[in-house]
């Protein structure tokens, strides 16, 4: 799915966070976003999410102004795990999308694959580490295998083996065809799998 | 003694589970959408339930009275004396706590929850389900402040129940009523009765709460 960001502006108390004129995101491509502390990137992406409303301007998906809910994906900067275990946190979207069990455990054996769950998958959500939350998080973000999936800072906490099969992970939702937007603060790991490099600054994008 | 202490315990029992139950329903119901949406009257929605939470329940008994006399707007319907307007009083007085209550714990994560289902597809219902879900210890504890503030109230069910022995005598009302007679051996074993089923409601409520850590 194609994103076209149209006249974006946001304001938090008389700050100005967002004004960008235009901006087209291409299907199937990976978009690293990158930018100081506090220049924007989260809003950005909760507002293409629709999770946040931008005080003016609109976002097309797909050269519409709106989409299905399936077709969005997003791994939130401080994700919300749900108190309950890690397998039902994973299928939780799946179980939106009325799929049925036989295509769960599947998409689960697929998934799960990238990084080591076994022990975890009975284990209360609430109580994992830093690092397997987010893991969690990925995973039920990209098991939904939708058109556009959304990043904030998905590696941050993690050691640098999960990094890597994380951003294998990246990698292949790509292949599948999705659309790819995700914010990270590694230049290196922004180098390994991005396609364009985008720099929020002054509430704008520029290339690097 | 036990003929006449007992039909009093399972009113009390039945008119505040009843008034809780439907009070619970409809004040959580609003409340999480509440906690999420913001408008420009939630402040002041939010401030009149405050202040409707600390309503003396005379006051509310006064109302539902005048409503449900003969001259008020549902005299046709001859409720005012029954067990029916004993729910509808305490109902009333349940309510803004429930809801006040809930809107405030939920405040803060209810947002945060929405925000989480809605990018894993979620509807509507399914947000406001999962809110619910995750938020059930608090919203428990909710309910059973609730139910606390009905089955321990006097004034309103005294008033627009009429403490009718065998027809809208419940616990509170027995005790007020004995206590004028002089009777404090039976107003005694019914406060104590009042209090074992406090007990009761906080130790099933902490089994669970045990059982879900
Ligand atoms: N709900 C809010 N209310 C007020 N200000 C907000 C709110 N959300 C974000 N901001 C402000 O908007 C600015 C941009 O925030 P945002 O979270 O988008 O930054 P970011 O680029 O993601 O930063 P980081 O790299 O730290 O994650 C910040 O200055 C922040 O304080
Ligand atoms: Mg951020």
């Amino acid at each position: 799915m194609s994103v076209r960001i149209c006249n974006i502006q946001k304001t938090y108390n008389s700050k100005r966070v967002l004004d960008i004129e235009n901006y087209h995101f291409k299907e199937n491509y990976i978009y690293v976003i990158r930018g100081k502390n506090g220049e924007g990137k989260s809003t950005l992406l909760n507002i293409i999410a629709g999770i946040e409303k931008p005080d003016y301007g609109e976002v097309l998906y797909d050269f519409k102004t709106d989409c299905l809910r399936y077709d969005i994906s997003m791994m939130l900067q401080k994700p919300y795990l749900f108190n309950t275990t890690v397998y039902e946190n994973i299928i939780m979207g799946l179980k939106y999308r009325k799929i049925n069990k036989n295509e769960i455990d599947k998409r689960l054996k697929r998934y799960c694959s990238y990084f080591k769950m076994g022990e975890l998958m009975n284990k209360n959500a609430k109580k994992l580490s830093g690092g397997e939350s987010q893991r969690v998080a990925l995973l039920r973000s990209a098991i939904l295998e939708s058109k556009l999936m959304l990043l904030d800072e998905p590696t941050s906490s993690m050691d640098y083996e999960n990094t890597l099969m994380a951003e294998k992970l990246i990698l292949d939702m790509k292949n599948k065809g999705s659309t790819i937007i995700m914010v990270t603060h590694d230049m290196s790991q922004a180098k390994r799998i991005g396609d364009k490099i985008i720099l929020l600054e002054d509430g704008r994008i520029n290339y690097d | 003694m036990a003929s006449e202490i007992l039909p009093v315990i399972f009113l009390s029992l039945i008119v505040s589970f009843t008034s809780t139950f439907i009070a619970s329903v409809i004040g959580i119901s609003a409340a999480v959408p509440f906690s999420i949406k913001n408008f420009k009257l939630k402040k002041y929605i939010l401030r009149i339930n405050e202040v409707l939470m600390s309503m003396p329940p005379v006051l509310m008994g006064l109302i539902v009275y005048v409503v449900l006399s003969k001259e008020g707007s549902l005299g046709n319907y001859n409720l005012l004396f029954t067990p029916f307007a004993m729910i509808i009083a305490q109902t009333l007085l349940v309510m803004p706590i429930v809801f006040t209550l809930t809107v405030s714990s939920l405040s803060k994560v209810s947002v945060e929850i929405m925000k989480n289902c809605k990018v894993l597809g979620a509807g509507r219902f399914e947000i406001f389900i999962s809110i619910i879900n995750e938020c059930r210890m608090q919203i428990l504890s909710i309910i059973t402040t609730g139910f606390g503030r009905a089955i321990s109230e006097v004034g309103a069910v005294m008033m627009v129940g009429g403490n009718i022995k065998g027809h809208t005598r419940v616990m509170t009302t027995f005790i007020a009523f004995e206590t004028g007679k002089g009777n404090f051996r039976e107003a005694f074993i019914i406060g104590g009765i009042l209090l074992f089923i406090s007990l009761i409601v906080n130790t099933l409520i902490h089994c669970f709460k045990g059982e879900a850590e």
